[in-house]
C-alpha cells in the first residue's frame, strides 16, 4: 500500500500531467501532418515561441492568465504569416520540400529568438502556487492544474473536430482536400486557419509548460523528438491516436524512471516505438497504407 | 623675464623629482591575470563571485605597488561552462594576453579540460570554486593549485557527521557530470567506509528543468537522508521541485560545499530549512577572519561575500609566490608556491601542501536556518584533506553498486 501510494501513484501523476502537455503538443503536429503530408519540424519552434511570447506579454500585463490567451494569438498570426508566405508556394511540389522549408523555418525561429530573447534561460512563476495532499501523498498545485487544463483543452478539441461544421471540415481536409476542394471549400483558407491554430496549440504547450522546464531557445528541440515518437505511435495523421499515444509515452516514461536512470529512459521509449513500428506500422489508430 | 624662467626650470625639476618618487607602478608596466568562468548560465553566480574576489586582491595589490613592480590586470573570459570554450578562452588569455595566472574555471568539467592547457603552456593555474578530486590527483601537475575542498575532503567532513546525527540511510542524488560523479563517489565511498548504507544513487544531467522523474526511485528506496551534489540554478530548481512534493520534509537533506551560495538562500528559505552543507566560508560565522574579509568585501560591493569569492586568496598567493621567486617564471613561481602559508586569507592563514598543491583549510558545517547558513561544527582541515594521491585514482575499484542490507 506504502509502494502504491508513496511511490506508483505520485509517477502515474507525473505521466498524466506529461502525457496531456504533450497531447496538446503532438496534435496540431499530427493535424498538420494530415493537411501537408510533411512533418512540420519547425513546430517545436513554435511551442518555444510560445513561452517567449507568454514571458513578453507577462512583462506588459503582469498576468499569466492574459498571456495564456495572448501569447497563443500572437504565435497563431505568426504561424498563419508563415503559412501564406512560406508553405503555399509548395503545396504542390513534393513533401521533401516542406520538410527542409520547415526544417529551415526551424532554425531562423530559434536562432531568431537567440537574437531578440538571449540565450539565457529564463523562469516563468507559476500562478497557481502551493502543494495539495492527495491519497497520501504531495503534489504541487500547478502541476494538478496543468493535467486538469490540459483534458479540458484536449476534450474542448474532440468536441470541435468531432461536434463542429468547421471541425469536420479540417477532418475532411485531412482525409481528402482535393475533395473537399471540388465541393467548394476555400481550401487556402482551411490550411491558413488549420496551420494557425496548430502554432496557438503548440505555443499553449509551451507556455503551460514553461513554469515546470523554464523557458530557452533550444526547449522546443528538445519536446519536438518525443511529440514526433507520439505521432508515429499514433498512427501518422491520426488525432485520437496521437492523444493515446501521448498518454502512453508521458506514463511509461514516468514508470520507466523508477527501474531505470530517467536519462536512459528514451531508450525504452525508442524501443516502443521500434515494436509497435514491427507489429503495427500504422500505429495505434492510424490509417493503412501510410508507412504500410 | 630671469625670474619666469627660474619658475618653469624649478617647475619641471619637480614633476621630474614626482615622476622618480613615484612607485615602479607608474612605468607602466603591466602584468595580466586571467580570470576563467562562468559569466551566464548554471553557475553564473560562482562566475561572478569570482571575479569580484580576484578585483578585491588586485586593487590591494596595485594600491602596494602591483607585483614585482607591475601592475597587475585582469582580463575576464566567459566558458559557457562547458570544456570546449573553455580550452579556447584558456588558449586565448595565455598566448594572446600572455597572462601570467589563470583562475578557473567554475565547473569541473571545464576545469579539468583547461588543466591540460596550462600544462602544456606552464602556466601557473589557481581554481577556487571547482571540486573534482581529479585535479590533484590523476589531472595534477606542478603549475595546478586549489583553494577549493575537493570532493574527498567534503565526503571526510560530512559523511560522519551524516551518519552520527541525521540517519544511516542515505540516497545519493547528484549532478551527473564530473563534479557530481566525483562528489558521489567520494561521499559513497567515504559513508559506507564508515558503516553507513547507501539504498540508491542516480544522477541527473547538468541543467536539468525538470527533476520529478526521479523522484519515484526516491521514494522507493526509502532513505533517511538524501545528500545532493549539484550547484547553481540546478540546486534552485532541486530544491524547489523537492519541496513542491513534499519531499524537504519527507527527508533530511545534506548537501555539497557549493550547493548553494548565501545570496541565494533567502529566496527558497523555506525549502532549504534544515540542509545541512559543508562549507569553508560563511558571511554569517562569527570567525573574525571570515568576519574581516567579509565587511571588507561588503564595503566595496555592497554585499556578503560567499565561497567563490575565495578566487581573492588565489591572487594573493600567486603574487606572494612570485615576489618570493623575485620572476614571473612559471617553474619557478610554482616552487615558490610549495609550502607557502598567508595569513591573510579570507579565513585566516592557510598553507598549500607541497605534495599535491591544495590548500589546507579548515571547514564548517553549516545548518541553514531562515535563510542563513548557521555554523553547527568545526572540521580541521588536517582531519579531511587525506593523503596525497598523485597520479593516483583516490576510490580505485569504486562501483555505483548498492550493497543491500
Amino acid at each position: 500500500m506504502d509502494y502504491l501510494v508513496g511511490v506508483l501513484l505520485p509517477q502515474l501523476l507525473h505521466g498524466l500531467v506529461f502525457g496531456a502537455a504533450l497531447g496538446l503538443l503532438a496534435l496540431g503536429l499530427t493535424v498538420i501532418f494530415g493537411l501537408l503530408g510533411v512533418m512540420n519540424f519547425a513546430h517545436g519552434e513554435l511551442y518555444m515561441l510560445g513561452a517567449y511570447a507568454g514571458i513578453a506579454v507577462i512583462g506588459v500585463t503582469h498576468s499569466f492568465w492574459v498571456a495564456l490567451i495572448a501569447a497563443p494569438i500572437l504565435v497563431g498570426v505568426v504561424a498563419a504569416v508563415t503559412e501564406m508566405a512560406t508553405l503555399r508556394p509548395i503545396y504542390r511540389r513534393e513533401p521533401l520540400y516542406g520538410l527542409i522549408l520547415t526544417f529551415g523555418l526551424a532554425l531562423v525561429f530559434r536562432e531568431g529568438a537567440r537574437q531578440i530573447w538571449g540565450g539565457d534561460m529564463r523562469r516563468i512563476l507559476p500562478p497557481v502556487t502551493g502543494s495539495t495532499p492527495l491519497l497520501g501523498m504531495t503534489y504541487p498545485n500547478y502541476r494538478l492544474f496543468l493535467l486538469a487544463a490540459s483534458s479540458i483543452l484536449l476534450l474542448a478539441l474532440w468536441l470541435f473536430f468531432t461536434r463542429t461544421r468547421a471541425g469536420i471540415v479540417v477532418r475532411a481536409a485531412v482525409q481528402d482536400a482535393q475533395m473537399l476542394d471540388g465541393l467548394g471549400v476555400n481550401v487556402r483558407r482551411v490550411f491558413t486557419l488549420t496551420f494557425a491554430a496548430s502554432g496557438a496549440l503548440a505555443a499553449l504547450a509551451g507556455l503551460l509548460l514553461a513554469p515546470i522546464f523554464t523557458v530557452y531557445p533550444q526547449m522546443g528541440v528538445e519536446m519536438i523528438l518525443l511529440a514526433f515518437i507520439v505521432v508515429i505511435l499514433g498512427g501518422m495523421g491520426s488525432m485520437g491516436g496521437s492523444v493515446i499515444a501521448a498518454f502512453v509515452i508521458g506514463i511509461a516514461q514516468s514508470l520507466f524512471s523508477l527501474w531505470m536512470n530517467p536519462q536512459r529512459v528514451a531508450i525504452a521509449i525508442f524501443g516502443i516505438m521500434i515494436l509497435v513500428l514491427i507489429v503495427r506500422p500504422r500505429g495505434f489508430l492510424g490509417r493503412e497504407g501510410v508507412l504500410e | 623675464m630671469r625670474r619666469m624662467t627660474w619658475l618653469v626650470v624649478l617647475r619641471a625639476l619637480a614633476l621630474a623629482g614626482s615622476w622618480m618618487a613615484a612607485p615602479a607602478l607608474s612605468q607602466s608596466k603591466v602584468v595580466k591575470i586571467g580570470d576563467l568562468g562562468s559569466k551566464v548560465g548554471v553557475f553564473e553566480g560562482y562566475g561572478k563571485y569570482q571575479t569580484m574576489g580576484m578585483q578585491m586582491a588586485v586593487e590591494e595589490l596595485n594600491a602596494k605597488g602591483g607585483v614585482l613592480g607591475h601592475k597587475v590586470e585582469i582580463v575576464s573570459e566567459d566558458d559557457e561552462t562547458k570544456p570546449a570554450p573553455a580550452v579556447r578562452k584558456a588558449e586565448k588569455l595565455i598566448l594572446q594576453d600572455d597572462v601570467k595566472l589563470l583562475v578557473g574555471a567554475v565547473s569541473s568539467g571545464a576545469t579539468m579540460a583547461v588543466m591540460d592547457v596550462t600544462k602544456k603552456h606552464k602556466t601557473i593555474h589557481w581554481n577556487s570554486v571547482s571540486c573534482a578530486e581529479f585535479m590533484r590527483t590523476t589531472k595534477f601537475h606542478k603549475y595546478y593549485f586549489s583553494n577549493q575542498p575537493d570532493s574527498r575532503m567534503q565526503a571526510n567532513g560530512l559523511a560522519k557527521y551524516i551518519l552520527d546525527k541525521m540517519g544511516k540511510k542515505v540516497y545519493i542524488f547528484y549532478t551527473d557530470y564530473a563534479m557530481g560523479q566525483s562528489d558521489g563517489r567520494q561521499f559513497k565511498t567515504a559513508f559506507e567506509k564508515l558503516g553507513g548504507e547507501v539504498v540508491g544513487v542516480a544522477g541527473a544531467p547538468l541543467d536539468t528543468k525538470d527533476f520529478s522523474p526521479w523522484f519515484g526511485a526516491i521514494n522507493q528506496s526509502t532513505p533517511d537522508v538524501l545528500f545532493l551534489a549539484f550547484a547553481g540554478t540546478d540546486s534552485l530548481r532541486l530544491m524547489t521541485q523537492l519541496h513542491s512534493f513534499g519531499m524537504t520534509k519527507k527527508y533530511r537533506l545534506a548537501g555539497i560545499d557549493c550547493f548553494l551560495l548565501q545570496q541565494d538562500l533567502p529566496a527558497i528559505a523555506e525549502p532549504m530549512e534544515g540542509f545541512v552543507q559543508l562549507n569553508h566560508f560563511s558571511a554569517f560565522n562569527p570567525d573574525p577572519n571570515m568576519q574581516a574579509f567579509n565587511a571588507k568585501f561588503k564595503k566595496k560591493y555592497g554585499i556578503d561575500a560567499n565561497i567563490a569569492s575565495g578566487a581573492y586568496d588565489a591572487v594573493l598567493f600567486w603574487a606572494a609566490a612570485a615576489e618570493k621567486a623575485k620572476t614571473f617564471d612559471p617553474d619557478k613561481v610554482a616552487e615558490a608556491h610549495e609550502g607557502m602559508c598567508l595569513e591573510n586569507t579570507h579565513i585566516g592563514k592557510q598553507c598549500i601542501r607541497k605534495d599535491d598543491h591544495q590548500v589546507v583549510m579548515d571547514m564548517h558545517l553549516y545548518r541553514v536556518e531562515k535563510g542563513r547558513n548557521i555554523p553547527i561544527a568545526r572540521i580541521a582541515g588536517s582531519d579531511t584533506i587525506g593523503e596525497p594521491m598523485v597520479g593516483k585514482d583516490p576510490v580505485e575499484g569504486f562501483t555505483w553498486e548498492i550493497k543491500k542490507k
